[in-house]
């Protein structure tokens, strides 16, 4: 296994970037996921780190040798797409026994070999099947397990788990992880699903328009969002965001959405960061579970009106209109049972995130 | 708007039914969602109600009128598919227009105009009638296709996975937005869609159909938290029940195959006695929600996975070569393979037949 350094990577259909100088440093062993949106670049990448695909400037180091010129199968690199490409006149063992035959090791090596990798995928009861005898999912291990069976330096995974149905997805969610902690191979995952990533990434990377916009734990760019892309791009249901005028008011800052009677109350450094950027355009940001809902009158609480009920089976989302901004937040099952109820709203402060709306960056200082 | 009765709905092609003996009561004003999986027969009732195929035997009555014998065009519904179908080359305006001009509906040109104002303004696309539809964002496409549906005040909105073309974010924005539309215009409306969380977040009430037949009809609560049956119990709810074989042992669980055991409760003896009868292997579901940590006297089992979703964790327990789901506060941090000890809020069990998948507290 080993360590992966993508440096000032650039790659450029005529005027139209894909990457731009996209630097990413991924340790031995680790699981990195490029996350983003279609056409954001993630695919590019993860074929550039293959060699599928050319890139324009940049280096890319396989533990620390250069390998933009070596062809893709001189980078000794396992790749899984999306579709499964099993051949479908060999069985599930010749399939992952496949690229080993090229290895000349001998044929109980090989046996050897796959029956380790098939009993960590739990597919060792149907090696003696051919593909189209195998379900969806059962398929999709057999490519992963091709994919492990030779141990190549790092394992690149194009949607690997896209086209299954939700159910499955959820297992092979948690196989995938299981069987990254079991081999303690170095993972490139791509994925558009932000649970995906958040569920197996050791760092997500996430993109969008060729531009790499945060790296980071789950926890990280899930609690501190860099920026406006980030911060609803991760998180379902999504972040809130909602324009907000801000004013300094004897030490605090009132922060008022449109059309909004009672202000709330923050302290007086988010006006400071505010004023710091010099914008006046500030958008805030807060996830549904850190929006408070109260059914009588408390200090500090700002009055709302429940328009939407959203039952997830554990928990419920509410959409409360506040002014004329409708807000999410999320409460025990059933807490709010009519439309129309008025409620009262507060925000927990360590969890509400302020952005200039002009750059889309987080303010600093949080 | 009506009310819509199904009464022993059956249709096949050739072998296969496709909708086994229907029945369903949708009210007035009702926001009703036809939920299963790809095959379960929901698009086929769907389009027997509009008229696009016709039903061997049963009855469909929209208001007061079988309209069994009358044509698509006749029965007044409005039909939203996956797929927008707008006319590319026209405008917004064009597109919204031209229901109204159908030869059937025929309106005066001087009703047209503030017909479709009307419609944009409650769809927010006021601003885009006179920009071509090809020009517009999938969003904005979809709210198109609804646009047209709207303007024609039809007794019924029919729908068959609008949303599923979108990207998630917007599809949870259209979501709720779909929903208040519907409240607001006082609709009766039969949405089609193989997501459970469309189902949940949107539906008064939620159908839900298996292979053609129609397994339980009820609100997002009591499907959620009344299953009929395994299959309910499973397709609805994400992360998914946990589900395991156990034989009933006069005051304990033995799950089988891979032998593990609890103790039950005195309340949940007495309700696992109530309704096993003289089942003495049951099917026990329990959702992870209700798979609690705990710091003694519970099952030990050591922690498989770990899967950090920002608003709670979700962890994969191995108890005895078992996989069983929790979900855990966002702030656990357990290390994979360390030990652990999980209790289930037994009050939140649920109990099946083994053979008929049956929820013993509903059969």
């Amino acid at each position: 296994m080993a360590d992966l350094d993508l440096i000032d990577i650039e790659k450029h259909f005529g005027t139209n970037w894909v990457i731009r100088k996209l630097n990413l440093q991924i340790a031995h062993g680790e699981f990195v996921v490029l996350l983003g949106p279609s056409g954001c670049g993630k695919t590019t990448t993860l074929r550039a780190i293959a060699g599928l695909e050319e890139i324009h400037s940049g280096e890319i180091r396989i533990d620390g040798k250069r390998v933009e010129s070596l062809p893709a199968s001189e980078r000794d690199i396992a790749f899984v797409f999306q579709l499964y490409s099993l051949y479908p006149h060999m069985t599930a063992f010749e399939n992952i026994a496949f690229p080993l035959r090229a290895l000349r090791i001998s044929d109980k090596e090989v046996r050897e070999k796959v029956r380790t990798v098939a009993k960590v995928l739990r597919i060792e009861h149907l090696l003696n099947k051919r593909p189209s005898a195998l379900a969806g999912g059962d398929m999709q291990r057999v490519t992963i397990g091709r994919a492990l069976v030779r141990r190549a330096k790092a394992i690149l995974m194009d949607e690997p788990i896209g086209a299954l149905d939700a159910k499955l997805r959820e297992e092979m969610r948690v196989e995938l992880r299981r069987l990254h902690i079991e081999n303690n191979s170095t993972t490139v995952y791509v994925t558009h699903d932000q649970v995906e990533a958040m569920s197996m990434a050791d760092r997500i990377a996430i993109m969008n328009e060729g531009v790499l916009q945060q790296v980071g734990s789950p926890t990280e760019v899930y609690s501190w969002p860099a920026n406006l892309f980030v911060a609803q791009f991760v998180g379902s249901p999504i972040m809130n965001v909602v324009n907000c005028r801000l004013e300094a008011a004897d030490g605090a800052t009132k922060v008022r959405f449109d059309g909004m009677q009672t202000p709330f109350q923050f302290g007086g450094e988010v006006f400071r960061r505010a004023a710091a950027v010099g914008h006046e355009e500030i958008a805030l940001g807060v996830r549904p579970e850190a929006v408070l809902v109260e059914l009588a009158e408390r200090p500090g609480y700002v009055p709302g009106e429940i328009h939407i009920i959203e039952p997830q089976g554990a928990y419920d989302i509410l959409d409360i209109r506040i002014g004329k901004t409708v807000v999410r937040a999320r409460t025990r099952s059933r807490f709010v049972t009519q439309l129309n109820q008025p409620v009262w709203v507060q925000l927990d402060k360590t969890r509400t995130h302020f952005f200039d709306k002009q750059s889309g960056l987080a303010l600093p200082g949080e | 708007m009506a009310n819509l009765i199904l009464k022993n709905l059956c249709k096949s092609f050739g072998d296969v039914v496709a909708v086994r003996n229907l029945s369903l009561d949708i009210r007035d004003r009702e926001f009703f969602v036809l939920l299963g999986p790809t095959g379960a027969g929901k698009t086929t009732t769907l389009r027997c109600i509009a008229g696009l195929e016709k039903p061997e035997t049963g009855e469909i009555r929209i208001g007061e009128n079988l309209v069994n014998d009358w044509s698509a065009a006749n029965r007044d519904v409005a039909l939203v598919f996956q797929q927008y179908s707008l006319y590319p080359n026209y405008t917004v305006r064009k597109n919204l227009e031209f229901p109204l001009k159908s030869r059937l509906r025929r309106l005066p040109a001087k009703e047209i105009g503030p017909r479709v104002q009307k419609a944009a303004e409650t769809l927010r696309i006021a601003h885009l009638l006179d920009r071509r539809t090809d020009r517009l964002s999938g969003g904005e496409m979809q709210r198109v296709a609804i646009g047209r549906a709207i303007v024609r005040e039809p007794r019924l909105f029919l729908m068959d996975e609008p949303l599923s073309n979108v990207d998630a974010k917007l599809r949870e924005l259209l979501r709720s937005e779909l929903r208040g539309l519907q409240l607001k215009l006082g609709a009766t409306l039969v949405f089609v869609t193989h997501d459970q969380v469309e189902a949940m977040t949107m539906g008064d009430r939620i159908g839900v159909l298996c292979e053609g037949e129609l397994i339980q009809v009820g609100t997002p609560y009591e499907v959620y938290n009344s299953p009929h049956n395994t299959f309910v119990a499973s397709f609805v709810g994400a992360p998914a029940i946990n589900l395991f074989d156990a034989t009933v042992d006069g005051e304990k669980i033995v799950v089988v195959p891979e032998k593990f055991e609890f103790a039950l409760e005195p309340a949940t003896r007495a309700r696992l006695n109530q309704v096993a009868g003289r089942r003495n292997i049951v099917r026990v579901g329990v959702r992870p929600e209700h798979v609690n940590l705990v710091a003694q006297d519970g099952l030990a089992g050591t922690l498989y996975g770990a899967e950090d979703h920002g608003v709670e964790m979700i962890l994969t327990i191995s108890v005895a070569d078992h996989l069983i789901r929790a979900t855990s506060p966002a702030t656990t941090r357990i290390p994979v393979n360390a030990p652990v000890q999980l209790a289930f809020a037994q009050d939140k069990l649920h109990f099946f037949d083994l053979e008929t998948t049956k929820n013993l507290a509903v059969a």
